[in-house]
C-alpha cells in the first residue's frame, strides 16, 4: 500500500521505503550481523585455545575429512540451486524455481544425513563432547551450524510449499526467496570456514 | 515477513487479537511496560530482603523468614538478573522504544509487526522461565547476575542444578527477544520515516534507542556463544570454562563483559534520550547542540565495545591489558560528559516548569552525574584495585542504572502517559512520588559509598563478623530504612498509574505544547497512529524561536513563504 | 529480457565451478606433503576466496549499497577485535 504525497519539497513518498532498500533485506542483514558475532565469538575462542594448547593434533586427526569435503561440496551446490531458484522466480519461471527450491531442501537434508553418519561413527569410536577440548569445540560448532541448517531447511521448505501452491508469486512475497537465500548462503559461508578450521587444520 | 504497509487498516475486533496477541506497537509497548513493572515488584522485593539482611542479620525478615548464605547468593543473583534484563530493558527499550519510534518518525507501525509480537511473547516466556527457576529443587541460580564461571559452571560450588540451567535458558530467550526487537527498531527507523523526516530531524530519543539496538545486536553474540558453552559444560561434560578439563574461566568473564559493558549503554542511552525529550519541553528551549548530541551518542556506542576489561582489573587477566582499558574507559566519559553538559545547557536560562516529568528528568541528571563521576574512580586500574568488590562499586552502578531506568523511565512514563492512555496523571501524587524516590534513593546509596571506601565487601550475607566494619554498621541501617522509605514512596505512583486510567482528566492531543510527531495525532493515537502520514518540515526542538507568536513550532508546520519585507 | 537472465544463470554456474575448483585445490594442499604453516595459510586463503565469491555473487553484495556493507562488515571487525584482545589472556597464559 502506498500513499502518494507530492509536495514541493518532497518527492513521491511510499510507506516503508525511505532508504530504497527493501525492509526484509535490511532486517535479514541485521540478523546476519548478529550471527556473525555469535560464530565470531565461538571461532575466536576455538582458534586461540587451539594455538595455546599446541594444536590438539592427536584429537583432530580422528575427524573424517573425506566426509567433510563431500559435505562442503553438497552445501556449495545447494547455494547454487538456491540462487538459481531466485533467478528463475524473478524471471517468472515458477515451476523451475520450485524445482530448484526442492533441490536445495534435499541437498540440505543430505548435508544433515552425512553429518549424522559422521557423528554416529565418532560417538561409536568413543569421541564425545567430553573427550577433550577439540571434541568439545567440534561438537558445539558443528552442532550450532547444524541447527542453522535445520532452520534454513524449514524456511526453504515453507517457501517450496508456497511456490507449489502459487502463494509465493505475488509482489510482496516473492522477495522472501531472496531473504531465505541470503540466510542460506550465510550458513554456507560459515561452513566454508568451519570445514578447514575443524577438518584440515 | 509481512510488513506494516500490507496490513489491514481496522483494529482487530476480538479481545485476544486486540489486547493479547496484538501486533499494534502501542499495545505491545504497554505489554512491555506492565511486564517490566510487574518484574520490578520481584526485583524490589529481593532488594528489601538484601537490605534487611545487611542491616539486621540476626533477625528474621518480615514476610520471608531467615536467610542463609546460599539463599543470599540466590537472592542477589535474582535481584541483578531481574532488574537489568527484565525491568530496565523491557521498560526502556521494550516499552518506550516500541511506543515512540513509530510515532516519532511518523510511521503506522513497526516494520515487522508480527516479529514485534513474537519478541514480546518471547521475553514474557523468558520471565516465566526465570520465575519458575526460583522454585525448582536446588534453588535458583546463585552465581551472581554475571554468572561467573566456574561458580556457574560446576554445581559443586553452589549446589544449584536446574536453577542455573533455567537461568541460562531465560537469558537466552531474553537475548533472542531483544535481538528480534532490535532488528525491528533498526529497520523501522531506517525505512519507515515520514516524508521530510531526515536522520537529522529525528528526536534524540529515537537516535538513542537505535544506538542502543545496534550496540545490543553486535555485543550479545559472543555471550550467546558463551552461554552455549556454559550450558554444554553443565550438561554435556565439556570443559570450556573449567581449568581441570583444559578450559579457562577468564574466557567467560571476557565474553560476558564484552556484552555486559555495552549492555550498560543499551540501558543508559534510552534513559538519557527520554530525559532529553522532556527537558526542552519544560524549559521551552531547544536542545543545546543537537548534532553534537547525536555524534556523542554514536561515539559512546562505538567506544562501549572497547572498555569491557575494566570490569576485570582484579580477575587475574594479563596486566598489560589494564592500561589500554583504563584509557578507553576514561575516554568514554567524554561523550557522556558532553551529553550531561548539553542537558544542563538546555535547561540553563529556560522558563522551567517543574512538572513531574521534568522533576524526574532533572533528578535523573543530578544523580547520574554522581554515578558518572564515581565511575572514573573505578575505570582507572589503580583506584579500582582498591575499591573493587566493595560497596563502592554497588553504590556506583546503582547511581548509573537507577537514574536512567527509574528517573528516566518515570520521566517518560509521566510525560507520555497522556498520549498512551488519553488521560492526565495526578500532579500532586506524582510530585510526592518524585520527592520520596529522589530523597530515599540518595539516602540508600550515599551511605554505601562510605561503607565501600571503608572496605566493606559486597556479596557477603553477614558483615557483622568483620570487626573493622562494626563502626559503620549504622550506615547499613540507614540505607535499609531508606529502602523501606523508597518502597513506601512508590505507593502514590501505583495509585496514580492505575487510578488515572479511570479517573484522570481527559488529555488534550498535545497537553505539553511539544513539537515532536507523536503529539500531532490524537491522545491515545488511533489504530494506525495517524489519519494521514504527517509531512515533516522542521527540526524537533524549535522552542521559543524569536519573532514567533507561540513558543513552540510543531515539526509538521510548513516553513512560511519567504517574504522580502523592507527593513526599517 | 530472457537472454540477460539466462546469462545470469550462467554466471552463477561459473561461480559454482570456481567454488568446486577451489575446494579441490584446498584438498590438494591438504593431502600433498607441504609444510604445515604454509599449507594452513593456503587453505585459509582459499576459504577466504570462496567466502568472498559467495558473498559477492550469491549474496550479491557487489550490487548493494553502503548501508548493507556497513551492516555486514562492522561485526566482522568487532569479532576480530575481540579475538585480538583475548590473545594475551588465552594464548600466553598456557
Amino acid at each position: 500500500m502506498s500513499v502518494g504525497i507530492e509536495t514541493a519539497s518532497h518527492k513521491a513518498y511510499t510507506e516503508g521505503e525511505t532508504t530504497g532498500i527493501p525492509m526484509g533485506k535490511i532486517g535479514i542483514w541485521w540478523f546476519l550481523a548478529s550471527e556473525v558475532m555469535v560464530f565470531g565469538g565461538l571461532i575466536g575462542a576455538y582458534v586461540l585455545f587451539r594455538i595455546a594448547n599446541g594444536g590438539w593434533a592427536d584429537q583432530a586427526e580422528h575427524v573424517n575429512w573425506r566426509l567433510g569435503a563431500i559435505n562442503t561440496l553438497v552445501l556449495v551446490t545447494s547455494s547454487l540451486t538456491m540462487i538459481l531458484a531466485l533467478s528463475a522466480g524473478r524471471s517468472g519461471r515458477h515451476q523451475r524455481a520450485a524445482n530448484f527450491l526442492l533441490a536445495t531442501v534435499l541437498l540440505g537434508l543430505t548435508f544433515l544425513g552425512i553429518k549424522g553418519v559422521e557423528y554416529s561413527r565418532e560417538i561409536a569410536e568413543g569421541f564425545t563432547p567430553a573427550s577433550g577440548m577439540f571434541w568439545s569445540f567440534y561438537f558445539l560448532m558443528t552442532g550450532l551450524h547444524g541447527i542453522h541448517v535445520i532452520g534454513g531447511i524449514v524456511f526453504n521448505a515453507t517457501l517450496y510449499i508456497a511456490a507449489v501452491r502459487g502463494t509465493l508469486w505475488s509482489e510482496h512475497h516473492e522477495d522472501r526467496l531472496e531473504f531465505a537465500g541470503l540466510y542460506w548462503h550465510f550458513v554456507d559461508v560459515v561452513w566454508i570456514f568451519l570445514f578447514p578450521l575443524l577438518y584440515l587444520a | 515477513m509481512e510488513t506494516a504497509a500490507e496490513q489491514h487498516h481496522e483494529a482487530p475486533a476480538g479481545f485476544v487479537r486486540r489486547y493479547i496477541f496484538s501486533t499494534d506497537h502501542k499495545v505491545i509497548a504497554k505489554q512491555y511496560m506492565i511486564l517490566s513493572l510487574t518484574m520490578a515488584l520481584i526485583g524490589g522485593f529481593t532488594a528489601y530482603l538484601i537490605r534487611w539482611q545487611l542491616a539486621w542479620p540476626e533477625t528474621d525478615i518480615p514476610g520471608w523468614g531467615p536467610i542463609g548464605p546460599d539463599n543470599y547468593n540466590a537472592i542477589i543473583t535474582m535481584h541483578g538478573t531481574v532488574m537489568v534484563f527484565f525491568v530496565a530493558m523491557p521498560f526502556l527499550l521494550g516499552a518506550f522504544g516500541n511506543y515512540l519510534i513509530p510515532l516519532m518518525i511518523g510511521a503506522r507501525d513497526m516494520a515487522f509487526p508480527r516479529l514485534n509480537m513474537m519478541s514480546f511473547w518471547t521475553v514474557f516466556t523468558a520471565s516465566v522461565v526465570l520465575t519458575i527457576s526460583m522454585f525448582v529443587p536446588g534453588g535458583p541460580a546463585a552465581a551472581g547476575w554475571t554468572g561467573y564461571a566456574p561458580l556457574s559452571d560446576n554445581p559443586i560450588y553452589t549446589g544449584v542444578t536446574w536453577g542455573q540451567n533455567l537461568w541460562i535458558l531465560a537469558l537466552a530467550l531474553e537475548f533472542g527477544s531483544f535481538l528480534m526487537g532490535g532488528i525491528n527498531f533498526l529497520t523501522t527507523a531506517l525505512n519507515m520515516r515520514a516524508p521530510g523526516m531526515t536522520l537529522w530531524r529525528l528526536p534524540l530519543v529515537v537516535w538513542m534507542e537505535l544506538t542502543a539496538a545496534v550496540v545490543f545486536l553486535l555485543s550479545v553474540g559472543p555471550l550467546i556463544a558463551g552461554a552455549l558453552m556454559l550450558l554444554a559444560d553443565r550438561t554435556l561434560g565439556t570443559g570450556f570454562f573449567r581449568p581441570d578439563r583444559g578450559g579457562d574461566p577468564l574466557l567467560w568473564e571476557h565474553l560476558f563483559w564484552f556484552f555486559g559493558h555495552p549492555e550498560v549503554y543499551v540501558v543508559a542511552l534510552p534513559g538519557f534520550g527520554i530525559m532529553l525529550e522532556v527537558m526542552p519541553v519544560f524549559a521551552r528551549k531547544p536542545i543545546f547542540g543537537y548534532r553534537t548530541m547525536v555524534w556523542s551518542t554514536i561515539a559512546a556506542g562505538l567506544l562501549s565495545f572497547i572498555v569491557w576489561a575494566h570490569h576485570m582489573f582484579v580477575s587475574g587477566m594479563d596486566p598489560r591489558l589494564a592500561t589500554p582499558f583504563s584509557v578507553t574507559t576514561i575516554l568514554i566519559s567524554v561523550p557522556f560528559a558532553l551529553l550531561v553538559f548539553s542537558m544542563i545547557a538546555t535547561v540553563w536560562g529556560g522558563s522551567i516548569t517543574l512538572t513531574t516529568p521534568m522533576l524526574f528528568a532533572l533528578g535523573g541528571l543530578a544523580t547520574f552525574i554522581i554515578g558518572g563521576v564515581t565511575g572514573i574512580f573505578l575505570g582507572s586500574a589503580t583506584t579500582d584495585i582498591f575499591l573493587h568488590g566493595t560497596y563502592f562499586v554497588v553504590a556506583h552502578f546503582h547511581y548509573t542504572l537507577f537514574p536512567v531506568t527509574f528517573f528516566g523511565g518515570f520521566a517518560g512514563l509521566y510525560y507520555w502517559y497522556p498520549k498512551m492512555f488519553g488521560r492526565m496523571m495526578n500532579e500532586t501524587l506524582g510530585k510526592i512520588h518524585f520527592w520520596f524516590t529522589f530523597v530515599f534513593f540518595n539516602a540508600i546509596f550515599i551511605p554505601l559509598f562510605a561503607v565501600g571506601t571503608h572496605g566493606s565487601p559486597r556479596r557477603i550475607y553477614e558483615l557483622s563478623s568483620y570487626t573493622y566494619l562494626q563502626p559503620f554498621q549504622y550506615l547499613h541501617v540507614i540505607a535499609t530504612y531508606a529502602t523501606i522509605g523508597l518502597f513506601i514512596g512508590q505507593l502514590p505512583f501505583i495509585v496514580n498509574f492505575i487510578g488515572s486510567m479511570v479517573r484522570g482528566k481527559r488529555a488534550a492531543d498535545n497537553p505539553w505544547d511539544a513539537n515532536t510527531l507523536e503529539w500531532a495525532t490524537t491522545s491515545p493515537p488511533p489504530h494506525e497512529n495517524f489519519e494521514h502520514i504527517p509531512v515533516v518540515y522542521r527540526d524537533p526542538y524549535e522552542y521559543s524561536v524569536p519573532g514567533e507568536n507561540e513558543d513552540w513550532i510543531p515539526q509538521t508546520r510548513p516553513e512560511p513563504q519567504i517574504v522580502y519585507a523592507a527593513a526599517d | 529480457m530472457m537472454s540477460t537472465i539466462e546469462n545470469h544463470d550462467r554466471e552463477y554456474i561459473m561461480i559454482w565451478v570456481w567454488l568446486v575448483l577451489l575446494l579441490g585445490a584446498g584438498m590438494m594442499v591438504f593431502t600433498l606433503p607441504i609444510a604445515r604453516m604454509p599449507a594452513l595459510a593456503l587453505i585459509f586463503g582459499i576459504a577466504a576466496v570462496k567466502a568472498t565469491l559467495v558473498l559477492r555473487d550469491y549474496m550479491h553484495l557487489r550490487s548493494e549499497r553502503m548501508l548493507v556493507y556497513a551492516i555486514a562488515f562492522v561485526p566482522v571487525i568487532l569479532a576480530l577485535g575481540l579475538a585480538l584482545v583475548l590473545i594475551p589472556d588465552i594464548v600466553y597464559r598456557h
